[in-house]
């Protein structure tokens, strides 16, 4: 009897890594990790955004507004001098992440399915 | 029979367990104007890896303390304040313009580690951007003149009206070192990025891949246009679309050429260079940049001694590699179509 409940229990641990690695293996689903001078604010998956929204940030260094949608993120308005977080526009994968440095806000992308390592320019 | 089936069921938790890639310590950091993240895979010893990231943190804020054109107290401030005096400076600082200096002699002046005033008259320090009237411009141009930087041992002398900006390097440079520290501590991978335009791969992933960077699309920076595979080598890419300003319908980005003190118009979009060296990434892309694609790849013939490769991007969008990058670069997905002229 105790041997079958370990059975049972292993068979299905088996199970749910097969499913896992299957998963890993699929259609990417990249989320958005938005943080803050390191810490982590925000995660988004993108592949969950049926309508797209955006969402304001702000402490006392300043305000950026990010606009979601299936798939990709951008800053669309932001209160920082330079603006570099903004012309960056829409990412949608994982190359280069968007930063905000007046505001020490940082959105990188994570899971796009494409197995690059980081990103140069 | 039933024992039996436990093992084979033991055996397969294990297997799928293995699949897992070791964890890394990692860290993110606000430095030299730009953030970094340090990715390092010491699985043998994490705790060990852990106390070479705070190492490397600790080494880096001192650095920028050093390097740094802005900080108070900087070797670079304190050359720029001293009116023609004389200054001593730390030795990495005094190593940093050693490496510069030749570096600009090598580009022509392409690079020039004097252009300080010209950035500030722009406006790119303060991001308080305005436009130079051309006169002011002429002014500028005649005072920018690396030779004029005069080294003995840890001894700067600037002429007075001149001030130094590293801001072209000390990115690179603190890659080096920063490698430097990793190899010595016998982790034998890791990835540095030092801010988005230069990053320091060292030896491979692990298990023994390459590193694989994207190249960012400067016509579409939100994309990347190109992968490049690294294996103990650096990568740096400077681009008109990193920094820029808009006035009056004109573009004015942040790459001064420093012969006329203005935006460099060269006709180029964005530069790679791949080499063993962050330092000479971070330098060189500034430089071919200000070159353009002929004088930059004539200076890739000229000299195979500084062991670089490279890649421009001009501003119709044609992509011209390096013959060197055989093998290590190749198109990404929805750009497989494009042409790649491959210099010689």
């Amino acid at each position: 009897m105790r041997t079958k409940l370990i059975a049972g229990l292993l068979l299905a641990a088996v199970a749910g890594s097969v499913v896992f690695i299957l998963l890993r293996g699929r259609a990417p689903a990249p989320v958005a990790r938005i943080s803050r001078d390191g810490v982590l604010l925000e995660e988004i998956d993108l592949s969950q955004v049926d309508e797209p929204y955006s969402l304001t940030l702000e402490d006392d260094s300043g305000r950026n507004v990010l606009s979601v949608e299936r798939g990709r993120v951008c800053v669309s308005e932001a209160d920082c001098p330079d603006q570099v977080c903004v012309k960056q526009g829409w990412v949608s994968n994982g190359a280069v992440p968007i930063v905000c440095l007046p505001h020490k806000l940082v959105v990188e992308l994570v899971g796009t399915g494409e197995d690059l390592d980081g990103g140069a320019g | 029979m039933k024992k039996g089936l436990l093992w084979v069921l033991l055996a397969l938790c294990t297997l799928t367990g293995c699949q897992k890639a070791p964890e890394p310590v990692e860290a993110t950091t606000f430095a030299m104007d730009t953030v970094m993240d340090f990715t390092l895979y010491g699985d043998w010893d994490r705790e060990r890896a852990k106390e070479v990231r705070d190492w490397m943190l600790e080494r880096l804020g001192w650095l920028d303390g050093k390097l740094s054109a802005t900080k108070e107290g900087s070797d670079v401030g304190q050359i720029n304040r001293a009116g023609g005096e004389s200054v001593e400076v730390g030795t990495p600082t005094a190593e940093l313009l050693s490496q510069s200096l030749e570096l600009c002699e090598v580009t022509g002046g392409a690079l020039d580690i004097t252009a300080y005033p010209a950035v500030k008259a722009w406006g790119f320090t303060q991001e308080e951007h305005r436009v130079p009237a051309p006169d002011e411009l002429e002014a500028l141009a005649q005072s920018i003149d690396y030779s004029a930087v005069r080294l003995e041992g840890d001894t700067v002398t600037l002429p007075e009206g001149m001030e130094l900006d590293l801001g072209a390097v000390a990115k690179g440079y603190a890659g080096d070192v920063l490698a430097e520290t990793v190899r010595a501590s016998d982790i034998p991978s890791a990835l540095l990025d030092l801010g988005q335009s230069t990053i320091m791969a060292v030896g491979t992933k692990p298990g023994g891949a390459p590193w694989r960077i994207g190249v960012v699309d400067p016509a579409q920076p939100g994309s990347y246009f190109a992968v490049v595979e690294l294996e103990d080598m650096a990568m740096g890419t400077s681009g008109g679309y990193q920094r820029y300003f808009e006035q009056d319908g004109e573009t004015y980005w942040h790459i001064l050429d420093p012969d006329t003190a203005a935006p460099a118009r060269s006709g180029l979009a964005s530069v790679t260079v791949v080499s063993p060296s962050a330092f000479l990434c971070d330098g060189l892309s500034t430089a071919l940049f200000v070159m353009g694609l002929e004088e930059g790849a004539q200076l890739w013939r000229d000299h195979p001694e500084l062991e670089f490769e490279a890649i421009f991007v001009t501003e119709k969008g044609e992509i011209y590699r390096t013959a060197g990058l055989e093998d290590r670069f190749s198109l990404a997905e929805g750009y497989e179509g494009r042409e790649v002229v491959v210099l010689e």
